[in-house]
């Protein structure tokens, strides 16, 4: 994949002029976009479960409802802390 | 070329020669011009003002309702002794328990800190959130990264480092991988984690109203995409709503963990 | 991962510095500033008044549940002695009742008895008055049936009888016939 993104990156720069800068931004921009997009994935999932099944624990015992609030709240920064690390990397690839 | 097809903005400026969607570079919308000392250790600019801002206010808050504190609670003692009972039935007791009431005074300045620094992202005409700088996440995470380590350090002496690094009921083989990844997981992560979770999320939100607010102007110019720019206008309301909504949530989960690892360093039990 | 962010940002120009990086001192110097203070003034006093407050109303809150139910308690009190009261006035009304009851039934029966003695007597009186006049008229209507008889009979048999020897034999015969 990157391999194949390098040569198109190449071609292209000789076919329209493109600077070595443009090049590795171009490459930055399509490496950040993979990123962010594969670091969304786990948490997405994790989240939708989570939240799934907090949902089902306050539909079964509504009187813990707090309880189980509090502690999907915890879950969900624990989990969604891993999609925040692919957005900063998405930050740094892109503009840097 | 493909990007002809895949990006509006190009066929923007195809019709309109030279116009375009210009998204501007992030350093232009989160980097603010100093009002003094620039590039010195006291550099004044908008983030240091908000900061100010969200000392001021609680401050201002809290003096209002103290100053004459009665009985029975009215006006803005009622609102502030909810806030406190907030914090106190959705933080401390249930992260660290009652004896974690004596840290309320610093998860209540930070919970308020982070919640106004928060909200100027949706307040009109401020529209930055003080967090979506690095600087104040990093400032809080090495408080909470001080506060629990000391916690443990002071109620525990050496037996905190003790029972973080060799926790107890594992084979003593195991202590090889485990010790290693748990000095990493609490020492390292904790407050790296704190810190990204909070600029991360105000700085994605940030980026998504100044998305939809260049969005919004540039197509509402066009004068065929008018009605996608209501379109773009309506989302930009609705992530406003949003945002709102994470500015408090960031604070409280902050706060939350804060309480959490404080706790967990009190009671290193469970 | 920050050690290296720093290395990061060292590599670039100031101008191109990314917004990851806490690059501005001043921002940190300030947000600290800001967030100390208010620590220190919530701490020492903002919520003190507050909190002390809260205690208080805390305080006041228990001492009320408790004089809610000392009071509770006094009423219960007050209406077990006013049950106590209740009861013990209907028993003594029932008891007077019963007195004065007994007390009518006595006095219905003394006056009963009364009357019927007088009653009894009156008619003992009248029994003995009619059984002497009647007494008194057998006596007399005797003799006259006697005188007359014995008249009779003389005429009879033409010869005098003596009336005072046959009264017997007619007295005795009016007896008979009664």
């Amino acid at each position: 994949m990157s391999a194949l993104t390098n040569a198109a990156v190449d071609i292209l720069a000789q076919a329209e002029g493109l600077g070595a800068d443009d090049a590795k931004a171009v490459a930055g921009a399509q490496g950040a976009g993979m990123a962010y997009g594969l670091a969304a994935i786990g948490p997405g999932i994790g989240i939708g479960y989570l939240v799934g099944q907090a949902v089902q624990a306050m539909a079964r015992q509504p009187e813990s409802a707090g309880q189980v609030q509090t502690t999907m709240f915890l879950g969900i920064a624990f989990t969604e802390a891993l999609a925040l690390i692919g957005f900063v990397v998405f930050i740094l690839l892109k503009f840097v | 070329m493909l990007h002809a097809l895949a990006n509006p903005s190009v066929l923007l400026a195809a019709e309109e020669g030279g116009g375009g969607v210009e998204f501007p570079p992030i350093n232009l919308i989160v980097k603010w011009p100093h009002a003094f000392g620039e590039g010195q250790w006291y550099g004044f600019n908008k983030i240091a003002l908000i900061s100010l801002i969200a000392m001021i206010v609680p401050v201002l808050l809290f003096w209002l309702a103290g100053r004459k504190a009665s009985l029975v609670p009215k006006g803005v003692q009622n609102v502030m002794e909810s806030s406190i009972d907030f914090v106190e039935q959705q933080v401390v007791l249930p992260a660290i328990g009652p004896d974690g009431m004596r840290y309320l005074p610093m998860l209540i300045s930070m919970f308020f800190f982070i919640w106004i620094g928060n909200l100027f992202e949706v307040i009109p005409t401020a529209h930055m959130p003080a967090n979506a700088r690095m600087a104040n996440p990093l400032m809080l995470a090495i408080v909470a990264w001080v506060m629990f380590i000391g916690v443990g350090l002071k109620h525990h002496k050496l037996g905190y480092l003790k029972e973080a690094l060799f926790p107890p009921g594992v084979p003593k083989a195991l202590y090889i991988l485990v010790t290693p990844i748990e000095f990493l997981s609490t020492f390292l992560i904790r407050p790296f984690s704190l810190a990204v979770r909070l600029f991360a999320n105000m700085l994605a939100g940030h980026i998504l109203l100044v998305t939809f607010s260049v969005l919004t102007i540039t197509l509402v110019g066009a004068s065929l995409l008018v009605i996608v720019g209501g379109l773009s206008f309506a989302m930009l309301v609705a992530f406003t709503g949003f945002e709102f909504m994470v500015a408090f949530l960031q604070a409280f989960i902050f706060s939350l963990l804060t309480a959490v690892y404080i706790g967990g360093a009190l009671h290193p039990a469970h | 991962m920050l050690a290296s962010l720093l290395v990061l940002a060292a590599e670039e120009d100031p101008a191109a510095i990314n917004p990851v990086v806490p690059d501005e001192i001043g921002e940190i110097f300030w947000g600290a500033l800001a967030f100390f203070t208010l620590w220190i003034l919530m701490r020492y006093w903002l919520l003190p008044p507050l909190m002390k407050v809260r205690e208080e109303r805390r305080a006041k809150e228990i001492e009320d549940l408790e004089a809610a139910e000392a009071a509770r308690t006094a009423a219960e009190q007050v209406r077990r002695d006013y049950d106590t009261t209740i009861a013990e006035a209907r028993t003594r009304a029932a008891e007077v009742l019963e007195e004065a009851r007994a007390a009518a039934e006595a006095d219905r029966a003394s006056k009963v008895a009364a009357a019927e003695a007088e009653v009894a007597a009156q008619r003992q009186e009248a029994m003995a008055e009619l059984e002497a006049a009647r007494a008194a008229a057998i006596d007399q209507m005797g003799g006259d049936v006697a005188d007359l008889a014995v008249t009779a009979a003389s005429k009879v048999v033409d010869a005098p009888l003596d009336v005072a020897s046959h009264r017997g034999t007619v007295q005795n015969y009016v007896e008979g016939n009664r």
